[in-house]
């Protein structure tokens, strides 16, 4: 049996933290565009693990810190 | 609307305008008696005239969209100077991964589609259709294949993967 998990992140609190870094700053920072870390900061896309290690970089922290996973239930 | 769903669209758009110019030029003359329904000739000529337009206007229509995108831009950031519009402009056509996996994930769909006209193209043969029925259930479903890849990637862009 494979549990559901559900890719977490805390980007938001991040870029707060970080002088209230743009979404738009952060996109050139990692090299994609606003529109993906919009969508990664919403959850609505896991990103590669390159590009995860390139977020946690743009913040200086390390990869578990930006994103985490929490388990939803088990699917067969 | 991002970028990326903008070019889609209109992308979308003229292939719609392609697809329903060709129902209404190659039907018209067919209705009209002018041309034989079995000249295959005709059916496969004006499929590769319209293809070839299609190609044209598309790459036209992306150039016009990609000036007025830029004149957009530039109207929206008039106060600021030139160096920060075109870094705007660049930034916002950035293409990664996720339009990458997109575009894989609806060109899949697209296939499918495609794949479906097709079978449905042989099944009218073995019906006793027409082959000019057959070449055109290929178009269509070609065409409805490649407007919903784009409908699909505009879906994913919205909805996330």
């Amino acid at each position: 049996m494979k549990k559901n998990i559900e890719i977490t992140n805390t980007i938001r609190t991040l870029r707060f933290f970080a002088n209230e870094m743009t979404q738009q700053q952060l996109a050139e920072k990692t090299g994609v565009s606003r529109q993906t870390i919009i969508a990664v900061e919403a959850g609505k896309y896991s990103p590669s693990l390159e590009l995860a290690f390139r977020i946690a970089d743009a913040f200086g922290v390390q990869i578990g810190e930006v994103f985490g996973y929490e388990t939803k239930g088990e699917n067969k | 609307m991002s970028y990326q769903e903008k070019k889609i669209l209109t992308n979308m758009l003229s292939g719609i305008v392609v697809l329903v110019a060709y129902y209404i030029y190659a039907f018209g003359r067919y209705r009209n008696g002018l041309e034989d329904a079995n000249d295959l000739k005709f059916w496969a000529g004006t499929m590769l005239l319209f293809i070839g337009i299609g190609v044209v206007a598309s790459i036209i229509i992306m150039i016009i969209f990609h000036i007025l995108y830029a004149i957009a831009i530039a109207v929206k950031q008039r106060n600021y100077d030139d160096k920060e519009i075109n870094h705007t402009i660049e930034a916002s056509m950035v293409e990664d991964e996720m339009d990458t996996l997109i575009g894989l994930k609806s060109s899949r769909i697209g296939f499918i589609f495609a794949g479906i006209g097709f079978v449905a193209a042989l099944v009218s043969l073995m019906l006793g259709q027409p082959p000019f029925v057959m070449l055109n259930l290929l178009f269509f479903s070609f065409s409805i294949g490649s407007l919903a890849e784009g409908g699909f990637s505009i879906y994913y862009y919205r909805k996330g993967l």
